[in-house]
């Protein structure tokens, strides 16, 4: 393009690095972003040594504990040097009504956990951010006619539409992730069209415009930009909840049998709770500090982006 | 404030038709062979043919809707395909326990976030704000079903012997007698909405007991009830104390709660006076939108706790394909939200005038 680009761009770069380094120190500063950023570092690990630390596999024939032809049961746990029986297999949480070690099955649900809560508001963002992104930006009747489509999925109580949902395309972890991503679309779809009203009048639109720059280009390059803020808190406290609800539907048992996702070790275990309590508690508190730790960070997100909104 | 109300009213019908028609093709695209899931072994051609005969699943779909609109305005909701019963009847046997759930729930819910939120603004910053927003924040990260199960294994089973002790599941001891309020009543010959009316409060069983004044059954269904509300009021709890709190801040930072503070109002006169009303706007809207959460976490309370409501009774007929119960139940459900957010405006038109007046 002209010559104003390559000089603008270089002083642009070290603007937005300088912004990153000051984004990161206003978080830093934020106690609840250390809390949560500590407690999702400890997931974190989990999830990508899950191989390592494991003492045993998750899923599968090999993760049954228990010798062939052997009746699997739930069982207390078992730490030798803490007086258990050395012929038994050490267990930290027990094992569970097949004779899966818990604790091990936690760990992989860790890494399940994160993935499910990226991949599903990944694709909420990119579905929900084009509709808004359109919907602003066009205006008139296809905004009109967008924005209510979006009214009516948010017009149904979130997990009873996402049952539906999940029994239409079949049950499994993969379809229980689409279901909680497409009702989360519209909040994205909102923030954006949000965000794009807002800016779409201002004069470095009308300037870009005047310089020829395509709708597509002012779209991607001058709008949105612009929007990153709100999506990025939106996003992180909606990881929080997407963890929250595709565990509510595995829990419910609309996901594949035997799988170690922490929802799912809950939902077919509840009712050890009387017995063995550690089988189902421990899952849950895992799922309740992940969920936990999205939302901190995300508080702590939104207080250091916008400084208008803090305390 | 009557033309308000009637205008308000009038424009609830086309969204009311609306619902009628969204709920009736969401109950349709769920795929799956409802007679297949109803009969299981037993189905063959024959006998599905006559089954869909019964049900009219052999009409095209618009007749089928035409036909359903039909016996709607009669008040009809259809007959259950799974459980061969009214769903009417159906309703009036579960709907009532997931109002009464729901109802303790918010009750709870509002009891405890609005004066956690008041209080957190009031002393903002200090250890009571830090404690009460970590409380809130805690209560939207922990599952319903992580908490109930917490919940029971607390209550049912670590303190199961002491006073303290509360039961695990269940609406009442085993075998406790409910006595319908028709009967105890005389009423058995009334028929007709009134009856249904009369079975529907009958079925929520803390008011049954209250009208009968049996206390001892009072107290224990009300012991029943109490772990499923609390787990099921945490998340509208933490989130009404968060509104409440940030409501309240940014209204005390407003001129005229300067001004009230100049003129030598202490500090608990002017949130009384003069902040609480308008910081209480944004808290009445929450509130109405909680019916949402109530109801996606009744189905895993009633599951949890192993009661038989409107969440579980749902669940179970979208996964058995049970079309007419998950219209007939949907459509209710659509109504009750309807009608929260028309108590949610009238509300707001009380707490501020330029609503009802412009």
């Amino acid at each position: 393009m002209t010559s104003s680009t390559t000089v603008l761009e270089p002083t642009l770069g070290v603007a937005s690095r300088g912004r990153l380094r000051e984004t990161v120190r206003a978080l830093l500063g934020q106690r609840s972003a250390v809390v949560g950023l500590a407690i999702l570092f400890v997931f974190v690990f989990a999830a990508i040594f899950a191989e390592v630390l494991a003492p045993y596999p998750a899923e599968g024939a090999a993760a049954q504990l228990v010798r062939p032809g052997e009746p699997g049961r739930r069982a207390e746990s078992c730490i030798h040097i803490l007086g258990c029986p050395a012929d038994q297999p050490e267990t930290i949480f027990g094992t569970d009504g097949n004779s899966r070690d818990v604790f091990s099955r936690i760990l992989f649900g860790a890494r399940r956990s994160l993935i499910i809560g990226f991949a599903t508001v990944g694709l909420a963002i990119i579905v929900g951010t084009t509709i808004g992104a359109v919907a602003g930006f066009a205006g008139g009747l296809i905004d009109n006619l967008l924005m209510r489509m979006m009214d009516v999925v948010l017009a149904f109580p979130a997990l009873l539409l996402a049952i539906v949902i999940v029994t239409m395309i079949g049950q499994s972890l993969v379809n229980a992730m689409m279901a909680i991503a497409i009702v989360a679309i519209p909040v994205y779809a909102r923030v954006t069209r949000a965000s794009v009203l807002s800016v779409k009048e201002q004069d470095f639109v009308t300037a870009s415009r005047a310089l020829g720059e395509s709708p597509v280009g002012i779209l991607t390059r001058r709008i949105l930009p612009n929007a990153l803020t709100p999506l990025i808190v939106t996003g992180t406290l909606g990881i929080a909840s997407a963890v929250l609800d595709v565990a509510a539907l595995s829990f419910l048992g609309l996901t594949e049998i035997g799988i170690a996702e922490w929802g799912a070790m809950i939902g077919s275990e509840f009712n050890g709770i009387f017995s063995r309590p550690l089988i189902v508690l421990a899952p849950g508190i895992a799922l309740t500090l992940t969920v936990l730790g999205f939302n901190l960070l995300g508080d702590g997100l939104r207080d250091a982006l916008d400084p208008r909104l803090s305390r | 404030m009557t033309r308000f109300l009637v205008r308000r009213i009038l424009l609830t019908i086309p969204v009311l038709i609306g619902i009628v028609f969204v709920v009736f093709v969401l109950a349709r695209v769920i795929p799956g062979d409802p007679c297949r899931a109803a009969l299981g072994e037993r189905a063959n051609a024959t006998v599905c043919n006559a089954f869909n005969e019964r049900y009219g699943l052999n009409e095209p779909i618009p007749v089928q809707f035409g036909i359903y609109l039909q016996s709607l305005v009669q008040g009809d909701l259809g007959t259950s395909i799974r459980f061969n019963r009214p769903v009417a009847d159906l309703l009036i046997e579960r709907l009532p326990l997931t109002v009464e759930l729901g109802m303790y729930a918010l009750l709870i819910a509002i009891a405890l976030g609005v004066p956690l939120g008041l209080l957190s603004a009031i002393k903002r910053n200090s250890i009571v704000d830090v404690l009460t927003m970590l409380i809130a924040n805690l209560g939207v990260s922990i599952p319903v079903f992580v908490l109930g199960l917490l919940l029971q294994f607390l209550f049912a089973v670590i303190l199961r012997d002491t006073f303290l002790g509360l039961p695990p599941s269940g609406r009442t001891v085993a075998g406790a007698p409910l006595v319908p309020l028709a009967q105890a009543w005389g009423l058995q010959d009334l028929g007709g909405p009134l009856r249904g009316l009369l079975d529907f409060f009958s079925n929520m069983y803390t008011i049954n007991y209250l009208l009968r004044f049996e206390w001892n059954q009072l107290l224990d269904a009300a012991r029943h009830l109490i772990l499923p509300a609390v787990a099921l009021s945490t998340i509208p709890m933490a989130i009404i104390a968060r509104i409440t709190r940030s409501s309240l801040v940014d209204v005390l930072g407003h001129d005229y709660v300067r001004t009230a503070r100049a003129k030598g109002l202490s500090g608990a006169m002017v949130v009384r006076r003069h902040a609480m009303r308008n910081a209480m706007l944004p808290v009445v809207t929450i509130i109405g939108l909680q019916l949402g959460a109530l109801l996606s976490g009744a189905v895993l309370t009633e599951t949890i706790f192993n009661l038989t409501g409107v969440g579980r009774t749902l669940y179970e007929a979208i996964i058995g394909r049970d079309y007419i119960v998950v219209q007939g139940f949907t459509l209710i459900i659509a109504i009750g939200y309807v009608v929260a957010n028309l108590l949610v405006d009238l509300s707001y038109a009380y707490l501020d005038p330029r609503i009802r007046l412009g």
